[in-house]
């Protein structure tokens, strides 16, 4: 927001004081999770602006504030809202530079917040980002820790397209105890990254899930076998090279996605592993997702929901055995 | 079938039929959307329409209007209203005119009515029943000509079913209305404006079951999955395989969810070879979700990775000549399937 004047912060609580600033209650929430917190005692009213309870309205008002010039970064809070807001996001921030010929840029971040973090029950702890890679005009990227969280909103804040990050709210109160620059710097946009180096299987890792796959890996070298962990990052441009030249070494796969398991992301990686890699595998690719099933609010069940190290390393053992 | 025998409809009447056999059936049956009867609350003008695609048409003079209701433009209002409706005890059809709707009342669709019974302990059922039509192909432009059935498929608790001819649309139709749990049906445009149709469909009230594949055409070569009116578009390329030596065998999907993967497993151990025919963008969708099952559970039965033929990942263009190049066509089916076998 230093850098360029034309950022504006718009959503729910972004700042949180239910319009009463003269009360003294400015910059109470900062975002439900804190994260655009401080902003605006910063940059003021006119650029951080606190909305109604409104998705269509204020994700609408992003897109033709983008469309008019400046570049808005949007809170939608939960992706679940996703329902209230679908038709700005699908119909018009996706396809308005495609139907105006590509006339018109859409410089706009979106960013919400997936998975769930203890409790939060059907409707507030989905992933979902599998729909919105399905739309054709949207980049979708996913940060695993605070290193790529802080590259990857700097990188969708300058894109000139529509971006949306999703915030996994498993990993937000995490001690990654992992060195963050001070300084700016962005992480590409359609890259993956390895973050851990083997040979004997590929572990395919989305934002919680990395996290989940390095502990396997952890895990798996203890009895011996060497995992390589590949963090997707963006889902949307999809870094296929990095992908396939992991698997192309292991000729393993196990890929490891918190989303519904149906067309989703880890469908996604599952087809192109065997579509482009068919000769390479030695065995066939796996999927470690949540169930095709609701997320329950009893705390044992939720547990079981998500992909644990252990359902992870049993994958791994399985494919490698 | 015996010839002399056939009962020709088109894919519309099909589903009129169906619709008014079930409403004469069961008197808890409502349908509500807009322009379903026509005539925006002028008595005059009564069943001007019978819906956009003429699924409707009759409905309203037979059955009145506490019961066919025409709706304002507020997609919101309505399929959540049918959620209510279906919660309390009647059985409703809701029409999502166009399915890129999705956008104006997907909060009533993924958040109530696919989680409500989840939610209540299964206290709550909702038989309730969401007609809408999806493809290009008839010059609708890139808001009003997406297929999409892949996100209802991503979320639990939604059944999701493609009829791919008058007969099947028909017995999918009073399944998915009969049925007690919310399901979706994905009516295609180029279906209901009557490509494929003039085929036998018999005038007594039928089930096509959810949850099965058909089989329309069998064939040891090569797998072509079809959904819908790509189904039409693989056995325009059996024929074109036939002609040049080899024998094709066709899935019909019809059942998005739940997948019918035994039938789709058997064909594809059975030819070795498959590829998957989708309009639906391919990222994160059907054929991603088919391509994954097969090469997860028939790996050692494949002499050739699976093939994917979708649309390609961008918006459906208005140009026609654009257009016609973004459904996958039987001449490129073709192509495809040789490209494993030659």
């Amino acid at each position: 927001m230093r850098e360029d004047a034309l950022t504006i912060v718009m959503g729910i609580d972004v700042a949180g004081a239910a319009g009463k600033a003269d009360e003294g209650f400015i910059d109470h929430f900062g975002g439900t999770f804190a994260m655009t917190k401080g902003l605006i005692q910063e940059f003021g009213t006119s650029r951080v602006l606190d909305t109604p309870i409104s998705e269509t309205g204020f994700v609408g008002a992003g897109v033709g504030a983008a469309a008019a010039g400046l570049r808005p970064l949007v809170d939608m809070m939960f992706v679940g809202f996703i329902g209230v807001c679908g038709d700005q996001i699908f119909n018009n921030m996706a396809k308005m530079h495609y139907m105006f010929g590509g006339k018109v840029k859409l410089p706009i971040t979106i960013q919400a917040q997936t998975a769930a973090s203890g409790g939060n029950a059907a409707q507030h702890s989905e992933t979902l980002y599998s729909i919105f890679a399905h739309f054709p005009g949207l980049k979708c990227v996913v940060p695993s820790d605070p290193y790529s969280a802080k590259g990857l909103q700097i990188a969708a804040m300058k894109d000139d397209d529509p971006v949306i990050v999703f915030q996994s709210t498993r990993l937000m109160g995490v001690n990654f105890d992992q060195h963050v620059p001070e300084e700016a710097y962005e992480l590409p946009i359609g890259k993956s990254r390895i973050v851990k180096a083997g040979n004997d299987v590929t572990l395919i890792g989305i934002g919680t899930t990395t996290r989940t796959c390095i502990q396997a890996a952890e895990s798996l070298a203890k009895q011996g076998y060497q995992a390589e962990v590949v963090d997707l990052l963006s889902i949307s441009p999809m870094d296929e090279e990095t992908i396939l030249s992991s698997i192309s070494k292991t000729r393993k796969v196990v890929i490891v996605d918190e989303d519904y398991p149906k067309c989703s992301v880890a469908s996604e990686i599952s087809a192109l592993s065997a579509e482009k890699a068919f000769d390479l595998l030695d065995a066939p690719p796996k999927r470690v997702t949540a169930p095709h099933a609701s997320i329950p609010y009893s705390s044992v069940l939720e547990q079981l929901h998500f992909p644990s190290v252990e359902k992870v390393t049993a994958a791994c053992l399985e494919v490698i055995n | 079938m015996v010839s002399t025998s056939v009962r020709s409809l088109t894919y519309a009447q099909a589903v009129n039929e169906a619709f008014h056999q079930e409403f004469e059936r069961d008197p808890s049956i409502i349908l509500m959307g807009e322009d379903i009867a026509g005539g925006a609350g002028r008595s005059e003008f009564e069943d001007a329409w019978g819906g956009v695609f003429k699924l409707t048409g009759g409905l309203i003079g037979k059955f009145g209007p506490d019961r066919v209701r025409d709706t304002p433009i507020s997609e919101n209002g309505f399929i959540g209203a049918a959620v209510g409706a279906a919660a309390t005890g009647l059985r409703p059809i809701a029409d999502l005119m166009f399915v890129g709707f999705v956008g104006v009342c997907g909060d009533q669709i993924f958040n109530n009515m696919s989680k409500m019974h989840y939610m209540f302990g299964g206290k709550v059922k909702l038989p309730l029943t969401v007609i809408t039509s999806t493809g290009a192909g008839v010059g609708s432009a890139a808001q009003h000509s997406e297929t999409l059935y892949s996100i209802f498929v991503h979320f639990p608790g939604l059944k999701c079913v493609a009829p791919s001819n008058p007969y099947n649309a028909k017995g999918l139709h009073a399944a998915a209305i009969r049925d007690d749990d919310p399901v979706i049906v994905f009516n295609n445009k180029q279906l209901m404006g009557g490509v494929g149709g003039g085929i036998h469909v018999p005038e007594d009230s039928y089930e096509f079951p959810i949850g099965k594949a058909d089989r329309p055409k069998e064939g040891t070569d090569v797998t072509l999955i079809g959904i819908s009116y790509t189904t039409y578009q693989c056995l325009k390329a059996a024929e074109i395989l036939e002609q040049k030596g080899f024998s094709a065998e066709v899935i019909d999907l019809l059942s998005l969810s739940p997948l019918d993967e035994d039938a789709i497993l058997s064909s594809v151990k059975k030819t070795r070879n498959v590829v998957i025919v989708d309009e639906d963008y391919p990222k994160c969708s059907m054929a991603s979700e088919l391509s994954a099952i097969i090469a997860e559970q028939a790996f050692d039965f494949l002499d050739s990775p699976p093939i994917r033929l979708s649309a390609p990942h961008a918006s459906v263009p208005y140009s026609p000549v654009l257009e016609a190049e973004y459904i996958p066509s039987p001449e490129k089916i073709a192509q495809a399937a040789l490209s494993i076998l030659e």
